[in-house]
């Protein structure tokens, strides 16, 4: 349903910024998170978890621990046979194994920190105590954790039920790849290893659930994620009970880029053992759970090869992709969410018909992969744009003139792979980032600083982000699932505008920019509408807040469903103004004739009109009163912009200072431009820490070794310089109010514009960056070879 | 993330706590905890007993007669902010800025990290380049040990179970060139190398006598020995004297690996910095006497 | 010598009130104002020291509250997040970082804005270089700082232009 827009711009609330209707809650400590919630009789859990990367369980003695007063029960798999298993089935396509777990482990550990028991206690303090009297006999075995190795025949098995390592091969070729590389003047290649990084959110993960018998067997589970509906969907079968009978409220969430979007052991073994044990629990995750057992991410092995005319015409990509996918398949996105990801956007702002990907999944005894922000575009974004760099240097061609001789024009294009971008700023975004850093003087001073010693460089990141993500854009990514979001949209009987919505909302500000949306629509003032969400029980249903979809989910579920309400309010104002509804306009919750000052209605008159008016209403208007749910799924939407960074290199202590960070963002229409230079900046300083910082680190033996935020670097204020945040509007041409999505793009774009930019500073050394995150062990170690390498020649 | 129980002693004079800790074979000394409580809080330590010395009188506060005097239970950010400190022992000044964050000093002291011995901590190598001495008190009176003599390895000094460090004696240096560097990944964090230096130049600008600490290279900070000779008799700035004193100054000395950073880059990113330090130094405003 | 073991009570004063509440030895001062006393305003980011999400005020000055014992700060001052807005207007530096987007999930926002608090009484005019050297210990993981950097530079000029 289109709506006429009929007011004037200057009343609407899209595109302003205004403040953020959650802050004063969350300023003042009235927020409402997950470890804020206390229940009558209450008890705490703490999960005895693996030491060993691999290891079979020979005995679990728990007589300790239940001797501990203040201890209630200990449960181990055995108790919990009844639950059904955990099933990652991954998308809808052929050449993905389904991969199935139980929530506590049974006879074999697979990775350090994976879940063996659950102590229940009276305190936390004393659920710790119990978990260090669980005896556990444990006979290790050999660890997998080479991704390449677990590839191959001979290797031990992470899950012998598998009868493999590998989650999934895929492979996907457009064009003619073999001719155009056998044809090519020049090929580039490069093996690209892109570290282990996670999400880490301030917040940890948590779950507090209550079981009552006498409501037929219900669950209630407070959980800190990003998709309560989808929640429900895979914790109700793993309980055995129907969805109708498991309630998932999500209050306020402290941050989650991905991590919370994943369906966890915890998730069911909590509301389990809250049935076995009679009594609410709570599990709230410890910094070293949530590092160590939560989900890892971006860890590929990426094989990256470039053909390229002497003219520096790019004419073929091809990639290998392999991610290292840990000890389960997650759920539900899969390691796939990484590596296929990576592949099947590989041509991303570049004209590039010949191209090939292919991609494998290995588990290894790790920590398991899951979606975290920029998921696997981060590394397919390394892999490309450090190789065009490498292709650029080779070819002795200016990095930007390569990028922009190759680059798709600004109009709708169709990939090689079949992926419609709906219109960009491809080729302005980079010259934009090229203007804000001063490239053109950039040589020189680069030059004048070598001279003194000092290694600067300069780097560049052009993206594509796919946004919106739903049904057409995840058929596009190949991995084809069907999404279905909705939202409701009601008017109070006093005027007052209630919104519900599937989405979630854990730092987006939601609970603004959708207000914004649906007062734009009904004509109505913002703080009327209250948006609400995180609650299966009382929001419609929606598949949650990942992957840079809310915005656009949002706007166009909202548009819909408002139209259909203010259709009735303009019909209804019509019947109280006496006038056409043609001739109506709904205008900051005022109802008046166009072109007749001084007669108009209240809304609140309206509504109460809309409920109580009798046969006067319009029939819809007396069936309906004045509440319409609506879906929305948008078709393909892509997001674009550019990174760039300036870099200063200490070559003697390996450090790298990020001198200057530009983003240039092109996210279509902006709901609130305070609000996605947020996103931006949030997600740029993320991708800080994959190039440089955040690395999960395991021994030779399977050891981890990052469990503490001693040992797994953040960006802090003094790694994240003043960014230069600048934006371009190019609106979709395909949905609601051409809005895209913004979530990630800092993230994808961020770490290969650092990386180029080492690789710039250091080009005097010959030194390849080949791995993130780009360390000062690792920069040392680098120019060390190449040194060696010189003296040897 | 919760630590495991103990009991909690609160002494009222330094007496009760020595005996205090004497009594109880596995106690804790517990200070500003800033260190402590994190290894509590992820159970690497658990003490049966911690004796909270916070409260106890005379052991904090900062006094500069001559030499300076510390009192172990003195904030690290009372000390930081102190202006006598800043103007004659500038090198503590100096170190105290990479001591962990405002908030960690707010409540951290100065003995406690001290006593700590983490061998990456910043204020033990500035106490051995400034020739710190440490009053340690013990069952029935008191003992002085040198900084060099102090620590003797990850988190282990010469401090007796039932001992307790009760001030910090470092004497006026003013007149000397100091300089202080490390190398961390971000600010504030624990130092992958790191170097405090100080040297005493005669009128013609020739050491006659010099510190090089090193911290965060092996199990304790240490003073570099082949550094130290090398410099003696050089000219403060020397630029050759500042390459050779880097590139000798882990001779000697066993340096440390872990899962995250090599000896070797240790070694090269020692040799930077310590050329830097001694080069800075020359320029660094002295500590006035 | 005062010997503390099992549950005792421990009085403070949080926010200008006394209080008691029930803690062992071992309970974090976090946990103490948390669940002892419901005020559950401070968070709790990684009990290891590092995140500074916990940090309130003790006696005016900053502190982790995971790496402080609730006994330790017993007859303290402790001043917290819920303490901060008066009369239910946000304060200077909590509308400082609403105007400037300093805060997106909210979560680490308590722990600035008692470590903004502290910097202020510090240093009421700080450059960005000592906001960005004192907030080092914070971590945020959602607005890369830019807002918060703005928010504390804004709550600076508010408070001299108030007290001009």
């Amino acid at each position: 349903m289109t709506i006429e827009d009929t007011r004037p711009r200057s009343a609407r609330y899209v595109g302003r910024s205004v403040q953020r209707v959650e802050d004063p809650r969350l300023l003042s400590g009235q927020g409402r998170y997950v470890d804020d919630i206390t229940l009558p009789g209450m008890l705490h859990a703490a999960f005895v978890r693996s030491p060993h990367a691999r290891a079979r369980i020979l005995n679990i003695d728990a007589s300790d621990a239940l001797a501990l007063d203040g201890v209630v029960a200990v449960y181990t798999a055995a108790d919990l046979a009844w639950l059904n298993p955990m099933v990652a089935t991954g998308p809808m396509r052929d050449g993905i194994l389904a991969h199935s777990r139980t929530p506590l482990a049974t006879d074999v550990v697979r990775h350090v920190g994976d879940p063996v028991a659950v102590v229940l206690a009276r305190s936390p303090y004393l659920a710790e105590d119990g978990r260090d009297l669980v005896d556990v006999e444990y006979e290790p075995l050999e660890p997998v954790l080479d991704p390449l190795a677990a590839l191959e025949p001979d290797s031990p098995l992470v899950d012998e039920a598998l009868g493999t390592n590998n989650i999934s091969h895929l492979e996907e070729s457009a064009g003619d790849v073999e001719r155009a590389f056998a044809e090519a003047d020049h090929v580039t290649r490069l093996r690209f290893h892109s570290g282990r990084s996670t999400a880490a959110p301030i917040e940890c993960r948590g779950v507090v659930a209550k079981y009552e018998d006498r409501a037929g067997g219900r669950y209630t589970i407070w959980a800190s994620t990003q998709m309560p509906h989808l929640l429900r969907m895979f914790v109700a079968p793993v309980l055995g009970v129907p969805e109708g009978r498991v309630t998932i409220s999500s209050p306020d969430v402290g941050g989650a880029f991905g991590l919370k979007c994943t369906v966890f052991p915890e998730d069911v073994v909590i509301p389990a053992v809250a049935k076995l044990s009679g009594r609410p629990v709570k599990w709230i995750e410890d910094r070293w759970e949530n590092l160590a057992a939560g989900v890892h991410s971006k860890d590929m092995i990426c094989t990256m090869e470039i053909a390229a005319k002497a003219d520096g015409t790019m004419t073929a990509f091809r990639g290998h992709f392999v991610t290292d996918s840990g000890a389960f398949s997650s759920i539900p996105f899969t390691p796939l969410v990484d590596s296929q990801c990576a592949g099947i956007y590989l041509t991303s702002c570049y004209d590039v018909r010949d191209v090939a990907y292919s991609v494998d999944n290995p588990l290894t005894n790790k920590c398991q992969i899951g979606a975290v922000r920029g998921v696997g575009w981060v590394p397919g974004q390394l892999a490309r744009e450090v190789a065009i760099d490498q292709l650029a240097r080779e070819l002795g061609k200016d990095p930007v003139e390569l990028r922009l001789q190759n680059m798709i024009g600004p109009d709708v294009y169709t990939t090689a792979f079949g992926q419609t971008y709906d219109g960009g700023s491809y080729a302005e975004a980079l010259e934009k980032a090229r203007d804000a850093v001063d490239y053109a003087s950039f040589r020189e001073r680069q030059a004048k600083a070598r001279e003194e010693g000092r290694y600067i460089g300069v780097g560049f990141s052009p993206f594509v982000e796919p946004t919106g993500w739903a049904t057409a854009s995840a058929a596009a990514g190949g991995l084809p699932n069907g999404y279905y979001d909705t939202a409701s949209v009601t008017v109070e009987p006093d005027g007052s505008v209630t919104v519900t919505t599937g989405l979630h909302s854990h730092g987006q500000g939601h609970e603004t920019t959708l207000a914004q949306v649906t007062a734009d629509e009904l004509g109505v003032p913002m703080e009327s509408v209250r948006v609400v969400f995180g609650d299966t029980d009382s929001s419609v249903f929606g598949m949650g807040t990942y992957a840079s979809r809310s915005a656009v989910l949002g706007f166009g579920s909202i548009r819909e469903s408002a139209g259909q309400v203010r259709d009735r309010l303009l019909r209804l104002a019509a019947i109280l103004l006496e006038a056409d509804p043609g001739d109506v306009e709904l205008v900051d919750g005022v109802a008046g004739v166009k072109g007749v000052p001084g007669k108009t209605v209240p809304l609140q008159q309206i509504a109460l009109f809309g409920y109580f008016g009798g046969t006067a209403r319009p029939e819809d208007v007396q069936r309906d009163a004045l509440t319409a749910t609506s879906g929305y799924s948008p078709g393909e939407t892509y997001a674009n912009g550019c990174a760039a960074a300036v870099v200063e290199v200490d070559v003697e202590t390996g450090l790298v200072e990020v001198e200057q960070l530009v983003a240039v963002e092109d996210c279509g229409v902006q709901l609130n431009p305070t609000i996605v230079k947020g996103q931006v900046a949030g997600a740029i300083a993320n991708g800080i820490g994959v190039a440089l910082l955040e690395d999960l680190v395991y021994e030779d033996n399977g050891e981890f070794v990052s469990g503490s935020l001693l040992h797994y670097l953040y960006p802090s204020t003094t790694e994240v310089p003043e960014l230069d945040l600048l934006t371009i509007e190019t609106p979709s041409a395909v949905s609601v109010g051409g809005v895209k999505g913004v979530g990630e793009a800092g993230t994808i774009s961020a770490p290969a514009a650092i990386v180029n930019a080492i690789a710039d500073a250091l080009s005097p050394f010959g030194v390849v960056i080949d791995r993130t995150p780009v360390t000062p062990e690792y920069l040392r170690r680098k120019l060390r070879d190449a040194e060696r390498t010189r003296e040897a020649s | 993330m919760k630590p495991a129980q103990f009991d909690y002693l609160r002494p009222g004079s330094l007496a009760e706590a020595i005996e205090a800790l004497g009594a109880n074979p596995d106690s804790k000394v517990l200070a500003g905890g800033q260190s402590l409580i994190p290894m509590m809080n992820m159970r690497l330590a658990r003490p049966s007993a911690l004796v909270d010395i916070g409260r106890i009188d005379g052991l904090a506060g900062i006094s500069a007669n001559g030499s300076l005097r510390v009192g172990a239970t003195t904030r690290q950010a009372e000390v930081l902010a102190d202006a006598t400190v800043q103007r004659r022992w500038p090198l503590i000044t100096a170190a105290l800025r990479h001591v962990g964050h405002p908030a960690t000093r707010a409540r951290g002291t100065f003995g406690g990290s001290i006593a700590h011995a983490e061998p990456a901590a910043e204020l033990p190598a500035a106490m051995l380049a400034l020739d710190a001495a440490f009053t340690v008190h013990r069952p029935g009176g008191t003992r002085t040990v040198a900084a060099t003599d102090f620590f003797l390895g990850h988190y282990t000094t010469v401090l007796a179970e039932d001992e307790l460090l009760g001030h910090v004696d470092v004497p006026a240096l003013g007149g000397s060139h100091w300089a202080f560097a490390e190398v961390a990944r971000r600010h504030g964090d624990y130092a992958l190398t790191g170097v405090a230096v100080r040297l005493t130049p005669d009128a013609d600008g020739v050491v006659t006598d010099a510190r090089v600490a090193l911290f965060a290279v092996s199990s304790r900070p240490v003073r570099s020995a082949a550094a130290e000779r090398l410099l003696v008799g050089t000219r403060v700035g020397d630029a050759e004297a500042a390459t050779a004193a880097g590139k000798v100054a882990l001779d000697d000395i066993e340096v440390a690996e872990d899962s995250f950073v090599s000896a070797t880059y240790r070694t090269e990113a020692t040799a930077a910095i310590v050329r830097r330090a001694l080069l800075e130094a020359a320029t660094n405003p002295k500590g006035e006497n | 010598m005062e010997t503390r073991q099992g549950n005792v009570a421990v009085e403070m004063t949080v926010n200008g009130e006394p209080m008691v509440g029930i803690a062992e030895p071992r309970t974090l001062l976090s946990d103490f104002l948390r669940h002892g006393l419901g005020m559950t305003g401070t968070h709790v980011g990684c009990e290891q020291g590092v995140c500074g999400a916990c940090t309130v005020l003790i006696d005016g000055q900053p502190a982790r509250s995971c790496l402080t014992f609730a006994v330790q700060a017993e007859g303290c001052r402790v001043d917290t997040v819920e303490g901060m807005a008066e009369g239910g207007a946000l304060s200077d530096v909590q509308e400082a970082f609403r105007a400037e987007h300093g805060l997106q999930c909210g979560f680490c926002t308590p722990g600035f804005l008692a470590a903004t608090e502290a910097l202020l009484a510090e240093n009421p005019d700080p450059t960005d270089d000592e906001i960005r050297d004192y907030l080092s210990g914070n971590i945020c993981r959602c607005t890369g700082y830019q807002g918060i950097i703005a928010a504390v530079r804004r709550a600076a000029q508010t408070r001299k232009a108030a007290s001009a």
